[in-house]
């Protein structure tokens, strides 16, 4: 360990050296805005079931979820990117897994205001512990939707900080389970979080 | 408002004696059709950048002097929350308002017509929100033309108040969000969102230009008031806002964006005749009108502009009362090579098909490729592939055993919506195609489409769909802009089941038109 940190304090120190002789011959530039969007934190996510068929009503659900964001600044209203939601919720037969990847555009529409909403569409990944067929866990695709909105503190700087309320839905078709296949089932992911804001 | 409309009555007053405004449709293709007289103009217009600069506020720009008629002003006075002379005035909150007004309207329109879920309350709102998203069960025409269209009107709130194609997509998924929480007592419907969103973006946009075609904003009195009427039937969330703001009796420009750079189309009238595996062709074919309308030139150019082109098609009769409905916008395009022969864009697409042999709709983002190419000094050559995601798409159920597209039945609670069963299945999926053109004299002399789209079912009856649709149409110039054409077309159905068996079905349809031309591309 010892013998690292003397070769990382090496490779740092010409690194300064040739910093401060870099810096007066920098010429000031014009500084133009990133067009990087980053979001990353996490979130309280409330889940609820739902098949047309079955006729019964299912338990709320609740479980910590992960919310990121990676795209591009379309302008200073305007981003577009990648969702990732990602949540994981017990019953009391086992642990399930929902993982979201959606395209989605976020849009504030006052300029100098942290108000924003999103919505975006995309894939949801169900892996399912519960009641499977056999000893392995079933992977079920689906389609998702995601919309909501929130404030962003900031919204104007390199980093801020944004609580939001978004919904996430997943359409599954049919559930596979040890009892048989569940037709048409939705599930619906709510989520009250926070999360920093990278520009 | 009142004394706005009271001095377009004192000006004209037998315009609201008169016959009332025609469909939005016919003013629609009549716009498209028509607007071709002023293509030559517009397309030697150059085009100014798209963000023009706003002056400080007060500053005077002087009146061109091609206003015709004596009420032309000698200068307008620029509102600095205007992007442009003739655009609206930027308005955030009110285009949100007005959206809550448009899904109270409907609202109360449901209501009056005596339709269950309009009787809402706050605890149907509370119920929709612990409920969630769900698939809806409401016909097939009512899910992919009219939340579509209600979409639309979500759409142009944005536009009417100032705000760019983007920022009114965002307020239409507003639009659409708040209406299935709260404007329905029944669940939030999942497939109605996306087909209120997707769908009202395209129909919206479309809906949009086609009302700043019609409009002519350099006129004044009755030729004004007429042009102004038309748009506002067409659009008429746009048209609302510009008679209660005064807009629609401003002399300007028509903002720069909402001129395209060409401009035209093409009416067919004739005959069709439908065949399937069960049944050989019809005797007695069904008469159709069909219109495809071009607004500017997705073959060239770079592109930053959403939908400053777009292609139309509709066709009324043939087998339903309104049977076709496809609009293809570019959202983005971008020369390949150095003079423009290879082009790449992006293409938002709605599509809907219904007659009596089966129906489809679907939303899809396709990336697509063309090329273009002369193959004589008079005729030229133009081909474009694509493949995308499709969003949404609907097809007929057909369970094992059925072989026909069943009838749907009458609602249960009335007005299309339905508490089951549903004729249709819905889910994602991706799709494919080409388009090949050949023209002389920039006629169109021959046309090649096909599509290929697949949909995996995720409500309805389990299975992957494949559906392919192909068609080829020879056209012949008569006299003037009048012509003959003949198509054949083919749509084929290919259906994987998810059951025991894995049993795949095919079912095809062959169509064959005769029909009269009049326009050209």
């Amino acid at each position: 360990m010892k013998r690292f940190r003397i070769f990382a304090l090496g490779c740092l120190i010409p690194a300064s050296a040739w910093a401060q002789v870099a810096q007066p011959a920098q010429v000031a530039q014009p500084e133009t805005p990133s067009r990087l969007w980053i979001v990353a934190g996490g979130a309280s996510g409330t889940l609820r079931g739902f098949c047309q068929d079955c006729g019964q009503d299912f338990p709320f659900r609740h479980g910590g979820a992960l919310v990121g964001n990676a795209g591009y600044r379309v302008n200073s209203r305007i981003d577009v990117g990648a969702d990732l939601y990602w949540i994981q919720w017990r019953n009391e037969s086992g642990r399930i897994r929902a993982t979201a990847i959606e395209a989605v555009a976020q849009f504030r529409p006052w300029e100098t205001q942290g108000f924003f909403v999103k919505g975006g569409a995309g894939m949801a990944f169900v892996r399912n512990w519960v009641q499977t067929v056999g000893p392995n866990p079933d992977d079920q695709k689906a389609l998702a939707v995601v919309f909501g909105g929130g404030w962003e503190f900031n919204p104007k700087g390199p980093f801020g900080l944004q609580l939001f309320a978004m919904q996430h839905v997943g359409a599954l078709g049919d559930l596979q389970t040890a009892n048989g296949a569940i037709a048409n089932v939705t599930a619906n992911f709510w989520s009250l979080g926070a999360a920093i804001v990278i520009r | 408002m009142r004394d706005r409309f009271g001095q377009y009555l004192q000006a004209s007053p037998t315009v609201f004696g008169g016959r009332p405004a025609c469909f939005f449709s016919i003013l629609m293709i009549g716009g498209l059709l028509l607007g071709d007289a002023r293509r030559s103009a517009a397309q030697e217009i150059p085009i100014p950048p798209q963000e023009t600069p706003i002056p400080s506020e007060g500053t005077l720009i002087p009146a061109q002097e091609t206003v015709q008629g004596d009420q032309a002003p000698a200068a307008i006075a620029r509102d600095p929350g205007r992007a442009c002379e003739g655009c609206p005035p930027r308005r955030v909150g009110t285009s949100l308002l007005q959206t809550t007004g448009i899904n109270v309207m409907y609202e109360l329109a449901n209501l009056v017509r005596g339709q269950v879920t309009a009787r809402i309350t706050p605890k149907t709102w509370w119920t929709n929100m612990q409920q969630g998203m769900v698939w809806d069960l409401d016909d097939f025409t009512v899910n992919q033309i009219g939340h579509p269209y209600q979409g639309n009107n979500y759409f142009n709130a944005g536009r009417a108040n100032g705000l760019g194609f983007y920022e009114s997509a965002a307020v239409t998924a507003f639009g659409s969000a708040t209406w299935e929480f709260f404007g329905e007592t029944n669940h939030p419907s999942l497939n109605d969102f996306i087909n209120t969103t997707l769908g009202g973006i395209t129909l919206g946009e479309m809906f949009h230009r086609t009302g700043w075609l019609i409009r002519n904003t350099r006129a004044t009195g009755k030729r004004r008031l007429w042009s102004e009427i038309g748009a506002l039937a067409v659009d008429p969330i746009t048209g609302a806002n510009r008679f209660a703001s005064g807009d629609a009796s401003r002399v300007t420009d028509k903002p720069s964006e909402f001129v395209p750079s060409s401009l035209s189309g093409v009416a067919a009238a004739g005959v069709l005749w439908r065949g399937s595996q069960s049944s050989a062709f019809t005797a007695a074919g069904d008469p159709f009108l069909e219109v495809d309308a071009y607004y500017g030139d997705a073959n060239v150019g770079r592109s930053r502009t959403p939908y400053d082109a777009f292609w139309l098609r509709m066709r009324f009769g043939g087998g339903s009362s309104f049977s076709e409905a496809r609009v293809r916008g570019r959202l983005f395009g971008q020369p390949l090579t150095k003079g423009g022969a290879l082009q790449f864009s992006v293409i938002q697409t709605y599509n809907y098909l219904n007659n009596d042999a089966y129906s489809t709709g679907s939303q899809a983002i396709d990336a697509a490729i063309g090329a273009t190419r002369a193959l004589s000094r008079r005729t030229n050559f133009w081909i474009l592939g694509w493949s995308g995601l499709t969003v949404l798409g609907a097809v007929d159920s057909l369970p094992l055993g059925v072989t026909e597209k069943p009838e749907e039945e009458e609602p249960s609670a009335g007005q299309g919506v339905s508490e089951g069963p549903r004729f249709y299945d819905y889910g994602p999926g991706s799709d494919f195609g080409t388009l090949a053109r050949i023209t002389r004299d920039g006629r169109e002399m021959l046309l090649f489409f096909y599509v290929g789209r697949q949909i995996y079912s995720l409500d309805g009856v389990r299975a992957n769909h494949f559906l392919q649709h192909t068609r080829v149409d020879l056209l012949l110039p008569l006299r003037g802009a009048l012509g003959v054409g003949a198509s054949a077309e083919y749509f084929h159905r290919r259906s994987y089941y998810q059951d025991v068996e894995s049993t795949i079905k095919t079912f095809h349809y062959p169509q064959l038109r005769a029909y009269l031309t009049w326009g050209n591309r």
